[in-house]
């Protein structure tokens, strides 16, 4: 559903609809400059109940580009109007926090790249605007910088803590360092082009992106994907799910608290699914089977069985090794109490995936707009209510066994016919979503002429990341990796 | 003149066995975690290596860095040398246990005072953090050397830990030997205070402060770490069974040092076991760790005075 509305109303009427309880999932803007001689703003939010989105957008003048700003009392829409100021220039009037948020210090006033003006190989001169972060002043309160460069193989983040003595006042992330600039050079490019810079925008959720992006450009089209694609979609889907969760609960407990012997087993398990990506499709990470219009190839019985042997194994282990390591006390106090994300905040913050199931909130994009197969499958919520790190993680071994059952039904569903279909391309905008096993992806597509005009892919972890600015306080700073792996979020998906 | 030998077959084989003592618990601990597990002599190359590395030394730091790795690898030779490991009588008696915890006292004192000198965020950190559990260890060293002390009623270390006193001389002396094996854990930096294998900065203790060194310099800090541990891990080994009195005949230095490598393999064994077995606990519960250190301790002081 789509709404034009005045600038003037825009972020009143947006503010009271999230307040009647529809979730906010994107704001984004367009540079429609050659069309209608203004840029545009645009709420996502999600009509649960009818399983729709609610589309409302705004004109705003292209001399003097700015609009009431929506996070003036919406928090959830922080960090998308900080982006939209950098990307666009177009200003937030009333934002509580109008720094950069993209740029750093070295890019220069007036750079919007997402502007179609601004040309994808600008080569830009070095400044220095300041970027300043929050600081706490007082007797004893120090400053622990962290990163952007880690003592592991991650990737590049900042984080600044105050903490008096080991407590952690203020923790506040400063991330964009690996721009890639995917959202411009998508433009122009058509939909099969674009697929490969989709699915490299994370490297460990390849099929979830792609099969976001693939959605709204099938929704533009009105193409109807065969039915045991949809099946396998969800077969890749969930296997990249097990992949992640297996490789997150030995993450967890094994790096993150020391009790290693959960590490050098449960990267093992993951191991076995990795390598079983790599038999079926030729890489290391579910990528290049999930293609606009269905899937590349239908699996052999032989693959199916390959499948569910390999998965029902690795489950069975890793179940096993969970089971084991909850027996231990000193492993249970670590998780318990830590890294506490009220409920409250996670709703106010916009907060999507496993950690805002963990924390009571129900939001799930499989239970809210159905897609692929998942309505004929065995698929179930999974949600806890204390949202500490111990919630988050009892939450992945839940999912982990319905992961599976809904795997193994996938794979005996629908099985022959074809698994694609052709498709053509007509003008207009789509949004595709999936909950992908970090949380709800949104992919918003316009196009014309068969080609990309604008594409904007909002990774959970976008939604995610301020919410370090909340669980972290209090902690002390030696848990913070602990709560750091309980979310796993994404920089390289953030950092579009 | 026999001293003197039995002191010099002591010092190089304290210092010739330290790297694979470490070598060898990381060895066990990835045996139990049912992984293959490096060559316990892995450590041997990896000390030449960094020792013939260039160091890179922040432009902020003042002399004590330098003067850190110096005290803090005397340290651990001066204990290697005083203590008597190998023989019963091996070592120099003059050294008393107050000599003893003071010495150790300054080795940390450095540490600390390397991790602050070059003014990064982790050192302070981990200086901070040493510091603390410094000021939670100490009442538990002095307590239970109190204790052995009151038993062998003389306070030099020979006679303490070298002459025949076994953990189950006196029955007190059981509560000071569970206080000694808390102790070792706090003051090597491992299990369950300290995780000497982790990357994860904003946990580390003992780590943080060595981040800043580099090149000879770090070796000479990982080696004294490698000699501290040997020499805890003999120390609690001649209170379980005693070593031979020194005497310069084949059968007795076999003895002696069969019976050292025995200790160092069983030490290395039950450390890998219990590094593969828990969780490193939280750091506001270090206090309750070093409670039960003390307690033990005290408890054992209490019984050794009236029983």
């Amino acid at each position: 559903m789509h709404c034009q509305v005045e600038s003037v109303e825009f972020a009143t009427l947006v503010g009271k609809l999230i307040e009647s309880g529809l979730p906010l999932s994107l704001v984004y803007a367009t540079d429609d400059r050659a069309q209608k001689n203004t840029f545009s703003v645009h709420a996502v939010l999600s009509l649960e109940e009818e399983a729709q989105w609610l589309v409302l957008s705004t004109s705003v003048s292209s001399e003097s580009p700015s609009y009431p700003s929506i996070t003036a009392s919406v928090m959830a829409a922080h960090w998308y109007e900080r982006y939209l100021q950098d990307m666009f220039g177009i200003t937030p009037e009333g934002h509580p926090d109008p720094r950069r948020l993209v740029h750093h210090e070295n890019i220069p006033e007036e750079t919007h790249p997402l502007r179609k003006d601004f040309a994808w190989n600008t080569k830009l001169d070095h400044a220095q605007v300041p970027y300043p972060m929050h600081h706490v002043e007082g007797d004893g309160v120090y400053e622990i910088p962290v990163g952007p460069i880690h003592a592991g193989i991650i990737e590049p983040g900042h984080f600044r803590f105050n903490v008096a003595g080991e407590r952690i006042i203020t923790l506040e992330g400063k991330l964009f360092f690996t721009h890639k600039g995917v959202e411009k050079l998508l433009e122009g490019k058509t939909p099969e082009e674009a697929l490969a810079f989709i699915e490299r925008l994370s490297g460990d959720m390849a099929a979830s992106h792609a099969l976001a992006f693939c959605q709204a450009v099938e929704k533009i089209s009105e193409t109807k994907v065969p039915e045991r694609a949809q099946a396998l979609r969800v077969a890749l889907c969930e296997l990249e799910r097990l992949t992640m969760h297996i490789h997150d609960l030995a993450n967890i407990a094994g790096m993150g608290t020391g009790y290693s012997l959960m590490a050098a087993n449960g990267f093992r398990v993951k191991e076995r699914l990795v390598r079983l990506s790599e038999s079926l499709l030729g890489n290391r990470f579910w990528r290049g089977a999930i293609v606009p219009g269905g899937v590349t190839r239908d699996w052999t019985e032989g693959e199916c069985d390959l499948v569910s042997e390999t998965a029902t194994a690795a489950v069975k282990e890793m179940q096993d090794l969970v089971a084991m390591a909850m027996q231990s006390d000193g492993l249970r106090e670590r998780l318990e109490t830590t890294g506490v994300l009220k409920h409250e905040t996670a709703i106010a913050y916009g907060a999507v995936g496993l950690p805002a199931r963990a924390s009571g909130v129900m939001r799930d994009v499989r239970a809210s707009h159905p897609y692929a197969a998942y309505q004929e499958l065995p698929w179930k919520l999974v949600t806890a209510m204390d949202g500490d790190v111990y919630a988050r993680y009892r939450c992945r071994v839940d999912e982990l066994a319905v992961s599976l059952e809904v795997l193994l039904a996938a794979l005996k569903l629908n099985r022959g016919g074809v698994v694609c279909t052709g498709l053509s391309y007509k003008d207009g905008s789509g949004i595709g979503a999936v909950e992908s096993w970090r949380g709800e992806i949104l992919t918003v597509v316009h196009l014309k002429n068969g080609k990309i005009e604008r594409c904007m892919p909002r990774d959970p972890s976008f939604c995610n990341w301020a919410l370090f600015g909340e669980l972290g306080p209090g902690n002390i700073v030696p848990d913070f990796p602990l709560c750091n792996k309980s979310l796993n979020l994404s920089y390289s998906g953030t950092d579009m | 003149m026999i001293m003197v030998i039995t002191l010099i077959i002591q010092v190089v084989l304290v210092l010739l066995i330290a790297p694979f003592v470490s070598g060898l618990v990381v060895w066990f601990k990835a045996r139990f975690q049912g992984r293959q597990g490096a060559s316990p002599l892995l450590v041997y190359y990896a000390l030449l290596t960094t020792l013939k590395k260039e160091h890179v030394i922040s432009a902020s730091r003042s002399w004590v860095f330098r003067l850190v790795p110096f005290m803090v690898l005397g340290v651990a030779v001066f204990l290697a040398l005083t203590l008597p490991l190998v023989f019963s009588d091996s070592g120099i008696s003059q050294v008393d246990l107050f000599v003893l915890a003071g010495v150790l006292a300054l080795s940390s004192v450095f540490l600390v005072l390397g991790g602050l000198d070059a003014a990064t965020a982790f050192g302070g950190m981990g200086a901070s953090r040493e510091m603390t559990l410094a000021a939670l260890i100490e009442p538990a060293v002095l307590t239970t050397f109190a204790a052995f002390a009151t038993v062998a009623e003389s306070t030099s270390v020979q006679e303490i830990f070298g002459q025949g006193m076994s953990a189950w001389s006196h029955p007190a002396l059981l509560l000071s030997f569970g206080a000694l094996i808390l102790i070792t854990l706090a003051e090597n930096a491992r299990y369950p205070i300290d995780n000497p294998a982790t990357h994860l900065e904003l946990t580390m203790v003992h780590e943080a402060m060595v981040l800043e060194y580099s090149g000879p310099y770090l070796a000479m800090l990982e080696y004294a770490s490698s000699i501290k541990l040997t020499v805890f891990l003999l120390i609690l080994g001649n209170l379980v069974w005693a070593k031979p009195e020194g005497a310069f005949d084949p059968m007795t230095i076999g003895l002696a040092v069969g019976g050292v490598l025995a200790t160092v393999v069983v030490g290395s064994f039950a450390l890998g076991l219990l590094e593969s077995s828990i969780a490193k606990m939280r750091f506001f519960r270090m206090q309750e760790y070093m409670s039960i250190a003390f307690f033990l301790a005290l408890f054992g002081l209490i019984l050794t005075l009236v029983v």
